[in-house]
């Protein structure tokens, strides 16, 4: 009897302390929009190789982006981008590192959808900045997905964009983040 | 009669050098990026043995790798498709956490179909560089991904 009880408790314990505390893809998806409005040139890529950790417990999160990774529809707008923008020989890759600032906000238990802040620290193309923006946590049944966007102001970050193309090129690009994130086992 | 026969040459010659750069900027304007199935690889190799080469020396290997079309032979370890139907391939050794992560073409996505994990297969991409992670394993990540044999 005091062993099936030591079981019934056992098992209580696990099954609350189940949820994990860290979720992670490595399939995130990054679209990077620095269309010019009013321009009818879309440039606009997307990474589909994004990985991400959120640690439940403590709200940190962090993202790595290789650059190269960029996939845009124009082969040559995709060798301009990696050539004379983020020279991504140079800076190969952009991470950023930062914290939900309303974690206690989130039941990762439960299923349901957050507003949260993200504060932190962007870096791309050599320079680190600080970042602030709204995203949203959606937890259903164990999975979490992470959305936000945010704006960049490019000359932050030291990519410079040449007159002839000013027009064209808008100075600050839409960051778009979505990931679907999986518990981390062990 | 001669001065004008000139200048017409002249116009002519003129019209069609205009011609063919507008030509070539809006064919270059509007390339596309060719099929990686039918682009030669730059290097042949295993996937353990990639891993390995960025493990033991990043910065060398992603001046060797980078950008380069790469054909890998390994086992596969996951396929996992997104919600927008995009394939991801996983090659390595089932043991370890690192991986060559392959994100597939669209336009290639039967052929994915068609693999199994843990068969062998052969997968051709682009290089995009290597993502170190203690948590996570890392992956070396090839970007326009297409199955060149399954086993």
């Amino acid at each position: 009897m005091k062993k099936i009880i030591l079981l019934l408790v056992a098992s209580a314990i696990l099954a609350t302390g189940s949820y994990a505390q860290k979720y992670f893809t490595k399939t995130g998806k990054v679209n990077f929009d620095a269309t010019s409005s009013g321009s009818p040139e879309k440039i606009e890529g997307v990474n589909r190789t994004v990985t991400c950790v959120v640690d439940a417990k403590t709200g940190n999160m962090q993202f790595a982006v290789l650059m190269k990774g960029f996939e845009f529809e124009r082969a040559l707008m995709e060798e301009h981008f990696n050539e004379n923008y983020v020279e991504s020989d140079k800076f190969p890759k952009a991470e950023f590192k930062g914290n939900i600032a309303n974690n206690d906000k989130v039941s990762y238990a439960k299923d349901g959808t957050y507003t949260v802040t993200v504060k932190g620290k962007l870096t791309m193309h050599g320079e680190t900045k600080d970042v602030e923006t709204e995203g949203k946590i959606t937890i259903q049944s164990g999975k979490v997905s992470a959305a936000a966007d945010f704006q960049v102001l490019l000359s932050d970050y030291k990519i410079s964009i040449p007159g002839l193309v000013a027009d064209k090129v808008s100075k600050s690009a839409k960051i778009s983040v979505s990931c679907s994130l999986e518990a981390l086992k062990g | 009669m001669k001065k004008r026969k000139k200048i017409l040459l002249i116009l002519g010659v003129l019209l069609i050098v205009a011609a063919s750069v507008g030509l070539y900027i809006y064919k270059e304007y509007n390339r596309t990026h060719k099929d990686t199935a039918d682009i030669k690889p730059d290097h042949s190799v295993i996937a353990t043995d990639l891993i390995k080469d960025f493990e033991t020396d990043e910065q060398g290997s992603n001046k060797k790798y980078w950008d380069k079309v790469l054909e890998i032979d390994g086992t596969v370890k996951d396929i996992t498709r997104d919600e927008r139907g995009f394939y991801s391939v996983t090659l390595g050794d089932t043991a370890s956490m690192s991986s060559v992560r392959c994100s597939m073409d669209s336009i290639h996505n039967n052929e994915v179909a068609a693999l199994q994990k843990g068969n062998a297969a052969t997968m051709k991409g682009i290089c995009t560089g290597f993502n170190a992670d203690e948590l996570l394993g890392s992956d070396v990540i090839l970007v326009r991904c297409v199955v060149v044999l399954k086993k």
